[in-house]
């Protein structure tokens, strides 16, 4: 399963690196949203353990076998990552919104052409 | 203490909170802003006496056991910075006060400075990796709307880079965090540095060490990843440049510190040839940079890049007396450079530029203002007695004896083209022609530019109890078991 999540994870850099060698703002602001989705999943497959079951002790309790179940705390630490790269990118948008209204354009060139 | 310390953050976020409360009522809101931090300055210095004898203070936030808690953790390193930073950012708030209209500051300037400062205290106290990943978010989510606070075209640009480049660095962080995670399974401090040296520096750690090495260079402006800090030192409002410029790099900073004596101590020794060159091309670059700039606060930036160098070469000698050279470097740098930056400020308030070939002949303009550029520069140069000698010396004096001879030439070498510029700068600012006439300024302005640039003096006169205090300092850095101990302790 793992490998998938690896492969996942390569794509979505791959997309990431890409937009964000574009020239216009708003491929940009979607290249970062895509950059951390990346690391979001980095940060879950850190906890994958062996045959990744669900960390849910069963009713009737009894040995458990730590190594068959999934690190729950990245994925409690996932959520942190992700609230705050939407805030991230929700302020990236606006930023982006001001320039595009400022300048009248939304590419990165003609900025720095207008800056002078 | 230990009840006490969580305040850092608990503190600014609440003084924050209620400053945004009470936006429409401006002069309460300066008065409210300023009082608050001089309550947390006495905080921070209450807590740098009762570290002073070597304690180390934990929070376990929840009252969880040992490596599951998020802990907070307070030693000699953590009480200075927060010293620094809190006096500083109130120094800053002082100056913005006449600095500012109300019109220029709005209503979220105050607000903002105190999440602001949320963010860098909690970097400071944090003991748990992800939670400094967190802190380093707010203090950068205040930042990025301090930088774009004019909404004018050059700040819009340069708040969008910064951004940009932050978000990068802060993926990389996450990136770290998980390479670590995956290879140890925790991210409280103390219990990283335990486990890490149980595995030794396989190749996966120097590779994770590295991560963080970039994502902390980001931070603190290290070469190759300086190139943000000119225009966003130089572009931003004139007191958020001085914070920038004094303590926000310093976040950085702190966090190498932490990599290189807690978590990393034996991936750095096998990076340290790497980090030592990328710290000589920091120098250079600052030092080069700054000889062709004809503003004065391009000019202080590229300084700023400059002396970052000497205190991330001080850390990467990875010795005791490296240490407490980058420590010394550290506080003295800090009260320095923003001192400076409200110069810059001072001076943009009585010519109204900030140019130094339309400034001109300040001396005669000016004089009181002159005197205190001339202490700042002198300082910067590393002339005696002041501050910026000692550090410089402490810091060269560490590299010597330590063997590592030809890197510390080639810093030496540098000091001499920062002695030149700054020479150069102070020239064509007291004596330069040209300009026009000068305007007057208020004597909050006055004042805090005194108050900051007292400490060049100061710190220069009181080397010695200065750098008993670093030497302290580094001792216990250099004794990590001491951190883990306490931790445990508790645990």
């Amino acid at each position: 399963m793992i490998w998938i999540l690896a492969m996942i994870i390569g794509v979505l850099v791959t997309v990431a690196s890409y937009l964000i060698m574009q020239r216009r703002i708003i491929q940009v602001v979607l290249g970062m949203a895509v950059l951390s989705h990346a690391t979001n999943l980095m940060i879950v497959a850190s906890g994958w353990v062996g045959d990744g079951k669900a960390p849910i002790v069963p009713k009737e309790g009894g040995p458990l076998d730590p190594f068959a179940y999934v690190d729950p705390l990245p994925q409690a630490m996932v959520l942190t990552a992700i609230v705050i790269s939407f805030a991230v990118t929700a302020f990236l948008l606006v930023l982006a919104f001001f320039t595009y209204r400022k300048f009248q354009t939304d590419d990165i060139d003609e900025i720095r052409r207008l800056r002078g | 203490m230990n009840a006490i310390f969580p305040l850092f953050v608990v503190w600014p976020l609440a003084t924050g909170t209620l400053l945004f409360l009470v936006r429409k009522r401006s002069a309460l809101q300066e008065s409210l802003s300023t009082l608050a931090l001089l309550v947390n300055l006495i905080l921070a210095v209450a807590l740098l006496s009762a570290t002073a004898d070597g304690t180390i203070f934990v929070h376990r936030m929840g009252l969880w056991p040992f490596p599951y808690a998020i802990v907070l953790a307070a030693d000699r390193l953590t009480a200075t910075m927060l010293c620094l930073s809190s006096s500083i950012v109130g120094t800053c708030a002082v100056f913005a006060r006449s600095y500012l209209t109300d019109a220029q500051r709005k209503e979220a300037f105050h607000p903002l400075l105190h999440f602001l400062l949320m963010g860098i205290q909690g970097c400071f106290i944090t003991g748990d990796l992800f939670n400094l990943f967190v802190f380093f978010e707010v203090m950068l989510m205040a930042t990025y709307a301090l930088l774009g606070f004019y909404y004018n075209l050059d700040q819009l640009e340069m708040a969008f880079k910064y951004t940009c480049l932050n978000l990068i660095a802060s993926a990389f962080f996450l990136l770290g965090v998980s390479l670590l995670y995956a290879q140890v399974g925790t991210v409280n401090m103390a219990d990283l540095a335990e486990k890490i040296k149980l595995l030794g520096p396989t190749p996966l750690i120097v590779v994770t060490a590295l991560v963080f090495v970039f994502v902390f260079s980001v931070k603190a402006a290290i070469f190759p990843m300086h190139l943000w800090l000119p225009s966003a030192h130089s572009i931003s409002p004139t007191p958020i440049s001085a914070i920038l410029a004094g303590v926000l790099v310093k976040v950085g900073i702190y966090s190498i510190i932490r990599c290189a004596t807690l978590i990393f101590p034996a991936a750095f020794l096998i990076l340290q040839p790497g980090l030592i060159a990328l710290c000589l091309c920091t120098i250079a670059m600052g030092a080069l940079g700054a000889l062709p700039q004809t503003s004065l606060k391009r000019i202080l930036a590229y300084s700023t890049i400059n002396q970052l160098g000497y205190i991330a070469f001080g850390i990467a000698l990875l010795s005791q007396a490296g240490l407490a050279a980058a420590v010394f470097y550290i506080v003295g740098h800090a009260y320095l450079k923003s001192a400076m930056l409200l110069g810059a400020g001072l001076n943009q308030k009585l010519t109204g530029t900030v140019d130094l070939d339309e400034m001109g002949g300040m001396m005669g303009k000016a004089p009181f203002a002159s005197l205190l550029m001339l202490v700042g520069f002198l300082s910067l140069a590393g002339f005696p007695p002041f501050a910026g000698f000692f550090a410089k010396l402490f810091v060269l004096q560490a590299g010597f004896s330590q063997g590592a001879i030809l890197a510390t030439g080639i810093a030496l070498g540098f000091g001499v083209i920062s002695l030149y510029y700054n020479f150069t700068t102070y020239q064509r600012y007291a004596w330069g022609t040209g300009g026009g006439e000068v305007g007057a300024a208020s004597a909050g302005l006055y004042g805090s530019f005194a108050f900051l640039s007292a400490f060049a003096v100061v710190f220069g006169l009181g080397a010695y109890w200065l750098f008993e205090w670093a030497q302290l300092v580094a001792a216990q850095l250099t004794r990590p078991e001491l951190y883990i101990a306490a931790m445990r302790d508790l645990g």
